[in-house]
């Protein structure tokens, strides 16, 4: 059995079983376990990858991953296998109907984006991310009320337009290449375009990546295009919002990436790397300025996505160096941003509200869930021994080395008014008497393992780069560099 | 021969082009759909014009699959969430329809000036649509943002998919045929994802004005 067949297979069949028989715990089971055999397969290739370059399967090589891809795979699965066992329909007083449903879509979703990180064919790459609006934007309304319904419309319409003029792109790029080569074998496949990169004509090339990042942009969430966002990430089930801030946001910037790496070859990074920079810019202000005046702990969170992925593409704007450290911030991001929303799902169930000024005393009514909140919230604001804290500092060291003090100045400046908000809101849900309503019952201590486990982590990625994670970060910084 | 392909080629972009202006021109959603029936038409016979005229026999299959889906099943669908919102016409618009026809034909003209590398590079006969292929890909923009009624956006939407996919035909012949089927599979889910939140606006907000949509701020 290949390893994309280990990887891409077992959503597939959880989504079919949850969709085939009635639901029950054990369908659950079942899709937590396929999301592990999930998980396992892409660990498998990143090994592979490490140990022999780029693996490709299928016909005209239309499933490829080198050492990008299988960073992205990694992440992808291990927020999947989170979100299928914190999934509704495996605690008790779960209603049958929304557990199904969830676990019908949530390994949808899943699939849809492992296969937008293991083709090749960037058409096929946009299928897949177009098709993770579908399979997410079921899951945003599973309790229908008003606001979630208002969500939803936002993030399908803004989601599939950002997506379209994507794609508007992609044929843009596809235009230039067939001009030039006239040949229509394969040439929609990634490493087919990065080769002739050198022949394609800037004109056309800097239309396609302006089309590419507005559309793949609004996916990932950055200004001025990111209003989705936040009403999407707070209203929809916390499983569901880590999967979406976590790594669909992810994925999004990995398509930027993927083609910025065929633009600069035409153009000179010096294009792509200003209008990064604007839009990362713009995001990181936005994100600051909105996370001091939230009122609700989810749409801090999702907030705080935009701060980041902000910073993720100011990072990929300031050369290689500045790229490694943005694909380390993205998987530090993606371990933070997927425990804090799983938690915030916790601290949703028990005090039953979104708004901050409700929730008081978190640390005496659910020790566990509020010493890992504080945990992650810190690691979030960019404290060390936290890993993202390293990938910040790297990234700034970037900046400087690209000859840009005064913008670094700015980001700096603007991390410090994130930090600020971030922390004051988490300390005021942390501290203080918890209400009555909050009960002071024993809390759920099994599901609290997997979540420390990711910020025992994000600890290790404070203090050390391990061995395989630096390997994959050199070769990527060998792919995102002209 | 060649020039009978380029003048068939303009002249659908074109009235694909004017299909798209209905949407600010008239008020009433029955007739927004028949532009958007009408308009795929067009885009399918464009399409088979560019697979006689071209040699692309892969877009036999793509003409005939934009009748069926586009042409007849989505404004199909279409009919049935009209008939079930008929009340509900576009009588406020963000922008009132003389400004509006004003901006669309601006929005020609930028397409025209962005167009310009692109019909500089390409030695295809057909390139002379490409500059309203992205007017049309514009001026749905324009509609997605000045209309309020979710029915609109949809249909601005589906508008905005139809000028790329004129905009890939006349461009490049076609995209490679696995593609292009992915790519209606996107379209049509996505279309009946858009469908369901329409009903469902309707079900809790008991109208599909996209303004009334505003609980969620900051």
């Amino acid at each position: 059995m290949s390893v994309f067949t280990a990887l891409l297979l077992p959503p597939l069949l959880a989504a079919a079983l949850a969709a085939a028989v009635p639901y029950r715990r054990a369908v659950g089971w079942a899709g937590g376990g396929l999301a592990l055999v999930s998980l396992g397969a892409a660990l498998d290739l990143g090994r592979r990858v490490l140990a022999g370059g780029a693996v490709a399967a299928g016909p005209q090589e239309v499933l490829r991953a080198d050492a990008l891809s299988a960073l992205l795979a990694a992440c992808v699965a291990l927020v999947a296998a989170l979100a299928a066992w914190f999934g509704p329909g495996l605690g008790p007083g779960d209603e049958p109907r929304r557990a199904r449903r969830f676990h019908v879509f949530a390994p949808l979703f899943a699939f849809t984006m492992l296969s937008a990180v293991t083709t090749n064919n960037v058409g096929l790459m946009w299928v897949a991310i177009e098709a993770t609006t579908i399979t997410s934007a079921m899951l945003v309304p599973l309790d229908v009320t008003k606001t979630s319904v208002e969500a939803s419309w936002k993030y399908v319409l803004l989601g599939s337009v950002g997506i379209a003029l994507a794609f508007g792109g992609t044929v843009l790029g596809y235009f230039d290449f067939v001009s030039l080569a006239g040949s229509r074998e394969a040439v929609l496949n990634w490493t087919v375009l990065r080769a002739a990169a050198p022949a394609l004509h800037p004109p056309v090339m800097q239309l396609a990546f302006v089309f590419l990042l507005v559309g793949y942009g609004t996916k990932a969430g950055l200004a001025p295009m990111h209003t989705w966002l936040p009403d999407a990430h707070a209203e929809a089930p916390a499983p569901l919002s880590a999967m979406m801030s976590g790594v669909l946001l992810a994925v999004a910037v990995y398509a930027v990436v993927r083609w910025k790496a065929v633009v600069d070859v035409a153009v000179g990074t010096a294009f792509s790397s200003r209008l990064l920079l604007a839009l990362g810019v713009l995001s990181l202000t936005i994100a600051a300025l909105s996370l001091v005046i939230q009122r609700n702990y989810k749409r801090m969170l999702a907030y705080s996505s935009i701060e980041h992925t902000g910073l993720v593409c100011i990072g990929l704007a300031l050369g290689p160096l500045g790229a490694v450290a943005a694909m380390l911030h993205l998987v530090n991001h993606t371990l933070a941003k997927a425990t804090m929303f799983l938690l915030a799902g916790r601290i949703l169930r028990r005090y039953r509200t979104t708004e901050i000024a409700r929730v008081s005393g978190l640390l005496q009514a659910m020790p566990g869930t509020g010493w890992l909140f504080l945990a992650g919230a810190l690691a979030l604001a960019g404290l060390p021994p936290f890993g993202l804290f390293v990938s910040e500092l790297a990234l700034v060291r970037a900046g400087f080395a690209a000859g840009r003090p005064w913008l670094m100045g700015l980001v700096l400046a603007l991390l410090g008014v994130a930090f600020v908000g971030l922390l004051a809101h988490t300390n005021r849900m942390l501290y203080g008497p918890p209400p009555a309503e909050a009960g002071t019952g024993p809390e759920s201590r099994w599901p609290l393992v997997p979540l420390g486990a990711c910020v025992g982590a994000l600890m290790v990625l404070g203090v050390m780069l391990p061995p395989p994670l630096a390997h994959l970060l050199a070769r990527i910084a060998e792919i995102v560099t002209p | 021969m060649s020039t009978t392909f380029s003048q068939l080629s303009v002249l659908g972009s074109s009235l694909a082009l004017l299909y798209g202006l209905i949407l600010l021109w008239r008020r009433g959603v029955p007739a927004y759909i028949a532009a958007f029936a009408g308009q795929s038409l067009v885009l399918a016979g464009v399409t088979a014009v560019v697979a006689v005229f071209g040699g692309q026999r892969d877009l036999y299959w793509v003409a005939a699959l934009l009748v069926l889906v586009k042409g007849i099943a989505i404004p199909a669908l279409l009919r049935r969430m009209e008939r079930r919102f008929r009340a509900e016409r576009e009588l406020e618009p963000y922008v009132n329809t003389a400004t509006s026809l004003v901006i669309a034909g601006l929005l020609v003209l930028v397409g025209y000036g962005i167009s310009r590398p692109l019909v500089a590079l390409s030695r295809l006969p057909t390139r002379g649509g490409m500059p309203l292929a992205m007017g049309l890909v514009l001026v749905s923009l324009f509609v997605l943002v000045s209309r309020k009624k979710a029915v609109t956006q949809v249909i601005g939407f589906l508008m905005l998919e139809n000028g790329l996919a004129l905009l890939a035909v006349l461009g490049t012949y076609g995209i490679p045929l696995i593609v292009e089927l992915g790519v209606f599979l996107d379209a049509l889910l996505g279309f009946l994802v858009m469908q369901i939140f329409v009903y469902r606006i309707h079900e809790t907000f008991e109208t599909i004005d996209v303004e009334r949509l505003s609980r969620l701020r900051y």
